[in-house]
């Protein structure tokens, strides 16, 4: 298999650090040498040519080609195993839908959230258990640390460059959740979305950081529910009035709960769609009042259907905690749910077609 | 056609950036001052005027 | 022990991209601008056609304004470019 790209030569791995460090091709942290062996074995795992095309980045018209998310993966420290995920969340990304150019380079410094259904988490060791959001398992995070790689090296996403974020947040390491599927009667994401649970499959959605709320004092899913969208109505008030995809992280406590009174996913993004809205004239509590104007009675939810609430069963098994994973900007970008393994569309993008050499 | 983009001075070198990025470097912008947002009636005026000064070396021989 | 490692950018530039002519005077033109819609430029634009169309004699001004100001214009709004003769483009805030 021939490699195209360009190879440099270092003689220790703290020459290669500082080779990868001084060139900007890094998230700051360690990367994995990204050798010719290495990126082969990533290519052969998903039986892709080096220049096969993934996908073009509609604002460049710029190809994105495997071998190149491969050098990355690897880069992130991706095993051969890994590599299938990393290439179908990028495809993800790439649908014009999730408006992959607008969602990174944004002052509002939203990360990439990757979330892996079906039976690929099992091969790769991707728990959803304890310490969901943060470092559980080797899979997820050098699977939403390679997102980033790529973002930074095949998209000059890097501060102050391409990436505006004014804050960001550390989702932006990685931000990577497998989703516990261990109760078979319990939807996936990736069902809730229309796939079949038997499929292994990636969810992306431009997200703020997660916010964590705790009810363990109810168990009465119209109660800790309440909490969720409470929440949610904050982030409304706090941050962004727009309407969009927001994401639940719920863990295995409330699930037994919500399991005994035989409500599901679709049950809750029901309920949160009805109680997760504010009037505008509640930002005037939060300092905001300049902008309520005569418009204070309007009513802003946070999610224009239920359908665009994902619901996400992860997290360890005690504790009545939950989280709230809000939108970058309301519904400028949509979540994007693909089938791994599914045929690879090189079709340049609608809005491209004609204009591309 | 000629033409010219507006920007706020926090924005100058992701403007250049990505007139780099698409294979114009060198575009030039006109730059007014940040933020655009909260700025009143008054100051937007003042910099259209500026931005059209800016901009017209653009457009004109 | 050599390292033999691979560069992870596309190591590929856009093609290069030409200035257009300039004009020899706006008076009597039309302008386009095209707005991508964020607080502020709404005044901002309606300053920018009255300065063209009292200080520099521009005839027409077209307004468009992007729908989604983090993506590129649309192709709608690409293909009336053609109509005028120069165009003004913003708000990068």
């Amino acid at each position: 298999m021939q490699l195209a790209s360009r190879t440099y030569e270092a003689d220790s791995i703290a020459a290669v650090q500082e080779l990868y460090h001084s060139n900007g091709w890094t998230d700051g942290l360690p990367i994995v040498p990204p050798t010719e062996d290495a990126v082969r074995a990533c290519l052969e795992r998903v039986m892709m040519t080096p220049d096969q095309l993934i996908g073009i980045e509609p604002v460049r018209g710029l190809p994105i080609v495997a071998e190149k998310l491969a050098i990355n993966a690897v880069m992130a420290g991706c095993l051969p195993m890994h590599f299938p995920v990393v290439v179908t969340a990028w495809m993800a990304m790439m649908r014009e839908e999730f408006l992959m150019h607008g969602a990174t380079a944004s002052t509002g410094g939203c990360a990439v959230l990757v979330v892996i259904n079906g039976p690929i988490r099992q091969e790769i060791g991707a728990l959803g258990s304890f310490n969901a959001l943060g470092n559980s398992d080797r899979a997820t995070a050098v699977i939403g640390r390679a997102i980033r790689l790529c973002l930074i090296n095949l998209m000059d996403v890097r501060p102050g460059a391409i990436d505006r974020s004014t804050l960001g947040h550390p989702g932006k390491f990685s931000y990577c959740v497998a989703e516990d599927e261990d109760d078979p009667a319990w939807p996936t994401l990736a069902e809730q979305r229309g796939l079949p649970r038997d499929a292994s499959a990636v969810t992306v959605m431009a997200a703020g950081a997660p916010r964590q709320i705790m009810n363990e004092w109810t168990t009465k899913p119209e109660e800790f529910l309440e909490t969720f969208a409470a929440e949610m109505r904050a982030n409304l008030r706090h941050y962004s009035i727009h309407p969009g995809n927001y994401a639940l992280i719920i863990p295995q406590q409330l699930r037994e709960h919500l399991r005994a009174a035989k409500w599901g996913p679709r049950d809750i993004a029901a309920f949160i769609h009805e109680r997760a809205r504010i009037h505008r004239r509640e930002w005037a509590d939060v300092g905001k009042g300049a902008v309520v104007r005569d418009r204070g009675d309007s009513v802003y939810p946070a999610m224009q259907s239920a359908d665009q609430l994902l619901v996400i069963a992860a997290g360890g098994p005690a504790g009545g905690f939950g989280a709230v994973i809000p939108p970058w900007l309301g519904d400028k970008s949509h979540a994007v749910t693909l089938p791994i393994g599914a045929c690879v569309d090189c079709e340049p993008p609608p809005s491209l077609k004609g204009s591309l050499p | 056609m000629p033409a010219f983009g507006v920007m706020t001075t926090n924005f100058v070198s992701a403007a250049e950036l990505m007139a780099k990025v698409l294979g114009m470097p060198g575009y030039t912008f006109a730059i007014i001052d940040h933020p655009v947002s909260s700025a009143s009636d008054a100051m937007l005026r003042e910099r259209a005027i500026v931005a059209l000064e800016q901009g017209r070396g653009f457009l004109l021989k | 022990m050599i390292f033999r490692v691979l560069d992870p950018t596309p190591e590929k530039t856009a093609p290069l991209g030409q200035k257009a002519p300039r004009l020899d005077t706006l008076r009597g033109k039309t302008v386009g601008l095209i707005s991508n819609g964020k607080e502020g430029s709404k005044g901002f634009f309606a300053h920018i056609e009255d300065v063209l169309r009292n200080d520099y004699g521009v005839a027409n001004v077209v307004l468009r304004t992007k729908p989604n100001y983090s993506a590129p214009a649309p192709a709608g709004i690409l293909g009336e470019i053609k109509s005028w003769d120069a165009v003004i483009s913003g708000i990068g805030d």
